[in-house]
């Protein structure tokens, strides 16, 4: 009877040695945004663009994240013409909707940032409006195209919500791509006339909204595993 | 995973087109818009017949006309906008002057010219007389100056 009922827990025990848990790597991922380059060498208007993103995992499907960058975009409206530059840091967090097989740590993640933008904007030309009816017809007296030139020193607060994926292609090397709806909180405008783009932000919507996107590829330090 | 494409669909949808694309502002730039009067009874409006307008080293930009209104733009480059005014043969050289400046509109829109301190300087040679209603120039909905003859 003695032998029996102290055999008991050691049996509990071998099962538990049984069940495999797979641990998931704890740790900080650092990555480089590479669309912002390619886009700079593709797209004429946007002049020069870097962005280097960073998470740190805090919980099993929490991640603090933040992205640091620098935009040089030019505005071409069919009566202005105005270049936006400056830096900017987007700081949130990430949780994980996706549910990993085995060792597998992608992510289907949903995120929240607060978005922050210092920059200048120019507005190097622009030619008045003057032209007839709603055709856009040639006008009596044509405007002359205005040299501008005038800089003002801008800021922008934001904040953001983002949709996007991680993939664990090579051990610890990820690749992401996001997408992001941000929500303008205050812009500086300049004097007599509107600041129509903001680092970070991309092309400000009337509303004051905008649109973003990202394709990293990352690299995680991992510190423990739990 | 569909949802996710859903929302992807929808960002492009919504971020593909917003009014601010087009400029639904017409005109942008407010032209002067000029009333004829008779001269005997002057409440009541009187047609300019056989009515040719052209501004100092232009080309007409109205041929024999018959009109108790004129929609002339300004020249916004320069302070000063001279038209001529032929009727029957007599033609009346008026002299605009104004305030020209750039004022921003919307990024469809871009700059607005907003003429202000308008006054006229007329030779009287077929017109007689001149009431400036406005020396601003707002919108185009009324008339901004009546012109007796």
């Amino acid at each position: 009877m003695d032998a029996i009922s102290q055999e008991q827990p050691k049996d509990s025990l071998g099962v538990l040695n049984d069940t495999i848990i797979y641990k998931s790597p704890y740790g900080l991922r650092l990555g480089i945004d590479i669309s912002k380059p390619i886009k700079a060498s593709v797209d004429g208007a946007y002049n020069n663009g870097f962005e280097i993103v960073a998470d740190y995992r805090i919980k099993k499907k929490l991640f603090l994240a933040a992205e640091l960058g620098f935009e040089d975009h030019t505005t071409l409206e069919d009566f202005t013409n105005s270049t936006a530059s400056g830096s900017y840091v987007r700081l949130g967090i990430n949780y994980n909707l996706y549910e990993n097989w085995l060792d597998m740590n992608n992510e289907i993640f949903f995120g929240f940032r607060y978005g922050f933008s210092l920059f200048d904007q120019t507005l190097n030309t622009y030619s008045p409006n003057v032209v007839n009816g709603e055709n856009n017809g040639a006008p009596y007296f044509p405007s002359n195209t205005i040299i501008a030139n005038e800089t003002s020193n801008l800021n922008a607060h934001w904040t953001e919500f983002m949709l996007g994926f991680k993939v664990e292609t090579l051990k610890n090397i990820f690749v992401s791509g996001s997408i992001s709806y941000k929500i303008a909180i205050s812009i500086k405008e300049p004097n007599n006339f509107k600041t129509l783009y903001a680092p970070g932000f991309n092309r400000i919507f009337d509303s004051g909204t905008g649109f973003g996107f990202n394709y990293t590829i990352s690299y995680l330090i991992p510190f423990s595993k739990k | 995973m569909k949802k996710i494409i859903g929302i992807l669909c929808l960002f492009v949808m919504i971020s593909s087109c917003e009014k601010d694309d087009f400029c639904t502002q017409n005109p942008v730039t407010p032209k002067l818009i000029l009333r004829f009067y008779d001269d005997a009874d002057r409440t009541s409006t009187k047609q300019a017949e056989s009515l040719y307008v052209w501004a100092a080293n232009k080309d007409s930009i109205f041929v024999n006309i018959a009109t108790d209104s004129l929609v002339l733009p300004l020249n916004g480059n320069t302070n000063q906008t001279i038209y001529n005014f032929s009727k029957a043969g007599l033609i009346e050289q008026l002299t605009i002057n104004y305030m020209a400046e750039n004022e921003y509109v919307s990024r469809s829109c871009g700059f607005k010219i907003h003429f202000s301190d308008i006054s006229f300087a007329p030779s009287n040679n077929w017109i007689t007389d001149f009431t400036t209603i406005e020396t601003t120039l707002e919108n185009q909905n009324a008339a901004h100056v009546q012109v007796f003859h």
